[in-house]
């Protein structure tokens, strides 16, 4: 297998404008959850997202345009053949909203085929490439098959582009659900309520060894393993005994060749939901086991971005690797059962270069990613 | 990298099918057939009255494709893949749950719509019907030909990441009037794919794989869309294919 290397992430979130102010302000505890303005929120079941200070549309279509402009400000030029995977699950979504109050929009702002067209054309690649929506794994899988392109070079360069709004549609959708947390999300508290929305872009690029020294680019970090199963059990809520994340996460494993005693930290997808949490808790000890490991979710702080999830929680992830510290989970407070000693409201640092990092999502997919610690980050 | 077409299932404006040796396939524009559940599963299935439109299109042809295959029924859950390419995906659906939130500024917006806005749930009801337990992702692409689901699906097998992958196209008519957006025929067409390592004198199936530039072909014939990849699958097979047609 071909080692998989990270040379470059870029993030926008509610927190910052790049992956390092990200970063900086997870550390410190900082939340970007406040009250919604964007639209109006007094008949849902809560006020709050993590929206991207400042991000309006101008004159264009559609948020993603500004979103995806900020996201690559000041990012590295790419080859021109390379494999391009975007990863959103509603894109566009502010242009139909518009259109179904009446205002007059162009439709192509909605599908998923222009942002590819808009990213391929950014950066002059030959091939426009795809999307891949599967919820709130979207991107987590196109990491995954990112990786498995360089791993089996069928691909020397890979540039994984994720992104997804906050918009009255999927805000609604997740109220009328009764999914949404009144008060900004709680991950893995055992008075957690819900999650909470948010919106972020994210962009890695992925590169065989040979690519990245022809691009005299370092190592942030290693894909080492990654895994995709279905619950098949239900369309919206996680199996309760987390099959399908046990199964992806030991398709991680073994693909890294890897046994659960090397892995150093999670990254889970800890929504917030009472569900999600506690399949989480109950898939990770059936695979840990007495191997107690320290876990945190990013969603207290930038809100669940979705398709954006899992790109945003991967770079996130290569900086916790280079600091060895597994950031706070902001919200946090008293441990839900299996959370004890291993979810903290304060940063910890870690011994350790293996981090995994998993997202599960509605239509019952889970998708697991091991990464390594690099050279550069 | 090559696998074996061992079921093929289609809804489409012509009508409905599924296997080999029954004649002509078409996917063009028009009003696709009705999708009564009656047609499609023979328990009652209950879940199917609650699915949206893109999930019962989608669902329907893989069943017949699974069907085809013989790999409808089981007991345990099973290893397999689901891919599929969406121009639109669950563009209607979307615009159908939208409405819902503003005919009474969002209070009364419907949680089953919404449940199927996300163009991947038609996959999980897939998964669950069938008890699939491999990767599943709906792909959306920018190519004329529309096919790139079928080479990742290739790559999947190639990998060893499933057991057997079905894979296709499901998209509803455009719902929305336009001009600036290039319309892709409405239907659902997913084929059966098993990876092939049978030698060639055994094999009865048509052989789904890469020619030397990299272009998709079935049995060495090139296909350039998916009514090609119809058409070629569904040529009789020189040994005697299956043959299990229904309203085509």
């Amino acid at each position: 297998m071909i080692p998989v290397l990270v040379t470059s992430a870029a993030a926008v979130t509610g927190l910052g404008e790049s992956l390092d102010e990200t970063w900086r302000r997870l550390l410190q505890g900082e939340s970007a959850i406040a009250p919604v303005t964007r639209f109006d929120t007094s008949v849902y079941q809560s006020r709050l997202a993590s929206c991207i200070p400042g991000l309006s549309r101008g004159g264009e279509e559609t948020l993603l345009t500004p979103l995806l402009e900020r996201l690559f400000e000041g990012f590295p030029d790419l080859p021109a053949e390379i494999r391009l995977l975007l990863a959103t699950t509603k894109g566009g979504i502010d242009v139909l909203e518009r259109q179904r109050r009446g205002e007059a929009v162009r439709l192509e702002a909605l599908l998923p085929e222009t942002t590819l067209a808009a990213v391929a054309g950014r950066f002059g690649l030959k091939e426009s490439g795809v999307n891949i929506n599967a919820a709130c794994a979207s991107s987590t899988i196109a990491v995954a098959r990112g990786a498995a392109l360089i791993a089996s070079g069928f691909a020397e360069t890979v540039l994984v582009c994720c992104l997804d709004l906050v918009s009255e549609f999927v805000f609604s959708g997740f109220s009328a659900l009764r999914a949404l947390s009144p008060e900004p999300s709680r991950p893995f508290d055992r008075e957690r309520a819900g999650l909470t929305l948010g919106e972020g872009a994210a962009a890695l690029v992925l590169m065989s060894p040979g690519a990245a020294r022809r691009c005299g680019r370092l190592p942030l970090g290693r894909v080492l393993g990654w895994g995709v199963a279905n619950d098949a059990t239900h369309i919206t809520a996680p199996a309760r005994d987390g099959c399908g994340l046990i199964l992806a996460v030991r398709q991680a494993l073994a693909k890294a060749e890897l046994c659960p005693g090397a892995v150093s930290a999670i990254s889970a997808h800890g929504t917030g939901t009472v569900y999600n949490d506690l399949m989480e808790l109950t898939a990770f000890a059936t695979v840990f086991g007495a191997h107690r490991v320290p876990i945190h979710s990013a969603k207290g702080a930038i809100g669940h971005t979705l398709g954006a999830a899992g790109g945003i929680e991967v770079a996130l992830g290569f900086k916790a690797l280079a600091a060895a510290i597994v950031p706070p989970t902001v919200g946090f407070q008293t441990p839900e059962a299996g959370a004890e000693e291993i979810v903290k409201s304060q940063a910890v640092s870690f011994a350790g270069d293996v981090l995994l990092t998993t997202n599960s999502g509605f239509g019952g997919v889970n998708a697991a990613l091991l990464l390594g610690k690099g050279e550069a980050a | 990298m090559k696998a074996s077409i061992s079921g093929i299932g289609w809804i489409t404006a012509a009508g409905f099918g599924q296997g080999r040796g029954t004649g002509d396939f078409a996917m063009t524009d028009g009003a696709l057939p009705e999708i009564a559940r009656k047609d499609f599963f023979a328990d009652p299935f209950p879940r199917f009255g609650r699915l949206d439109e893109f999930s019962r299109l989608g669902l329907s042809a893989i069943a017949l494709a699974l069907g085809d295959a013989g790999l409808d029924q089981w007991e345990e859950k099973r290893n397999f893949g689901l891919i599929a390419a969406s121009a639109y995906g669950c563009l209607t659906t979307d615009i159908a749950y939208f409405d819902t939130v503003l005919a009474d500024g969002g209070a009364l917006a419907s949680p089953n719509l919404f449940a199927y806005t996300l163009a991947n749930c038609v996959l999980g009801e897939a998964a669950i019907r069938f008890g699939l337990t491999g990767p599943g992702f709906v792909v959306n692409e920018t190519a004329a030909s529309r096919l790139t689901s079928l080479v990742m699906a290739l790559e999947s097998l190639f990998w060893g990441e499933c057991d057997v992958l079905v894979a296709g196209v499901c998209d509803l008519p455009f719902p929305l009037e336009t001009t600036g957006i290039a319309p892709v025929a409405p239907g659902a067409l997913f084929l059966v794919l098993t990876k092939d390592s049978s030698p060639d004198e055994k094999r009865s199936s048509p052989l789904l794989g890469l020619d030397g530039r990299g272009d998709l072909e079935i049995d060495g014939v090139p296909v350039r869309d998916w009514t090609e990849v119809a058409r070629a699958s569904l040529a009789p097979a020189a040994s005697g294919g299956k043959m299990s047609a229904v309203n085509s």
